[in-house]
């Protein structure tokens, strides 16, 4: 007894049961953390109101051609085929791909973007001409 | 400090976790497939077909040693996976791998097969963070090229995107369910990447690979495998998509030089499912 406590000796039955252990304390620790940090992101809200536009690909082209959008706001982009064919909306800039069948239309959410010019193609017909998302 | 700053943080914490957990214990590093998983899936109704290839440049001249997971050496082996992946939904994809190597002095070699599952979480922007998951099963062909019969592997799979610059991280949890090692707990490793996108046709990029062993027992970090490329990735003419670059081996118990050269080519041959609902975060 010590101060009203009673002092008990671990007793590992080896040095390497005691690494074993502290090996495994270790990991669930790390695992914990990693959990943590991603449940926290997880909570945390997402976008407001996003601005919505849309891209109608028809006629072996994308209408419009040219799409203007607003810098600096969160944004989903309605891609809608209006073709016989499949198509595989895509934009190497922006990081995004998705694939839209006849009469589908499709959701393309993207983040705020910053003024520039951005690519995107029917990566299924690559002999259409790209199109651009001038965010200003 | 806003959503993105902290997504930043998490990410960057996630790595370096990684990182420090990597540097005290050992290696799980699959050689068939140096390929960072991002968080975008294979489009609802799209083949996808992968040659995954890479030859040790420099390795060691024993089995068991270096990305040798079994009696050959790792040495000048040539190693080729080809890899099939089709979307099921907007948000899963199934594929199958099957493996072969060629030998230093042994000729050409079917090392096995895989079969997985691979996910995203939720659409894009939903979460500070886009997440995934990915499920395999490998089964190889012993003792040649690994002492386990039957693997199961998981990752989670996480990305941020800063603009023209994505990260990447896949922590590892592989448990051999077949053969050796059936009686042991899982193992830990990593891939992570991050990615520049400059022009279509090339742009560079950082791929980080490497295992720590056994999460209960880690091997020293002398014998343990970290690795890192510097690729260039792109897209060629006719949708050719390729990734290659040399892997640097930064641990004794690493292979000192690998090349790597993946290819991909994807075409549309129909859809088994209808669009995923918007308010689905799984299928």
């Amino acid at each position: 007894m010590f101060g009203g406590f009673e002092i008990k000796a671990v007793d590992f039955e080896n040095h390497s049961q005691f690494h074993l252990r502290l090996m495994t304390l270790k990991f669930k620790l790390f695992i914990f953390a990693a959990g943590a940090s991603l449940l926290a992101i997880g909570a945390l809200p997402a976008s407001a109101a996003d601005a919505t536009y849309e891209i109608r690909f028809q006629d072996y082209h994308f209408v419009p051609q040219t799409l203007a959008v607003t810098a600096g706001q969160p944004l989903i982009i309605k891609v809608a085929n209006s073709s016989n064919e499949t198509i595989e909306f895509e934009s190497f800039k922006l990081n995004r791909e998705k694939a839209v069948t006849p009469g589908e239309t499709a959701m393309v959410h993207l983040p705020a973007l910053g003024a520039g010019r951005y690519d995107f193609y029917d990566d299924f017909h690559q002999d259409i001409p790209e199109g651009s998302i001038v965010a200003k | 400090m806003n959503a993105s700053a902290k997504a930043g943080l998490a990410i960057a914490a996630v790595m370096a976790s990684c990182a420090i957990y990597a540097s005290r214990a050992a290696a799980q590093v699959d050689p068939w497939e140096f390929e960072v998983y991002p968080y975008a899936t294979e489009g609802r109704g799209v083949l996808e077909v992968e040659a995954l290839n890479s030859v040790i440049a420099n390795g060691h001249s024993t089995g068991f040693n270096g990305t040798s997971a079994g009696a050959f050496a790792s040495q000048a082996m040539y190693r080729s996976a080809i890899e099939l992946t089709y979307g099921l939904t907007d948000r899963i994809e199934a594929a199958a791998y099957l493996t072969t190597a060629q030998v230093s002095g042994h000729g050409f070699w079917y090392s096995g097969s895989k079969y997985r599952l691979r996910g995203r979480l939720f659409d894009e922007e939903t979460l500070p963070l886009e997440l995934g998951w990915y499920a395999e099963l490998e089964w190889h062909h012993t003792p040649q090229f690994d002492d386990a019969d039957l693997e199961l592997e998981l990752r989670p799979i996480i990305e941020k995107d800063y603009g023209a610059l994505a990260l990447i991280v896949n922590p590892i949890f592989e448990k051999s369910l077949a053969g050796a090692g059936r009686r042991q707990g899982f193992e830990f490793g990593y891939v992570s990447g991050a990615y520049y996108r400059s022009l279509r046709a090339i742009s560079p990029g950082l791929e980080f690979y490497g295992g720590v062993g056994l999460i209960d027992d880690n091997a020293p970090l002398h014998n343990q495998q970290h690795y890192i490329f510097p690729v260039v990735w792109g897209e060629l003419p006719h949708g050719l998509e390729y990734n290659v670059g040399p892997g640097i081996g930064l641990t004794r118990g690493s292979d000192h030089v690998i090349m790597k050269f993946n290819f991909e080519l994807e075409h549309f041959i129909g859809a088994l499912f209808g669009p995923s609902a918007e308010s689905n975060w799984f299928f």
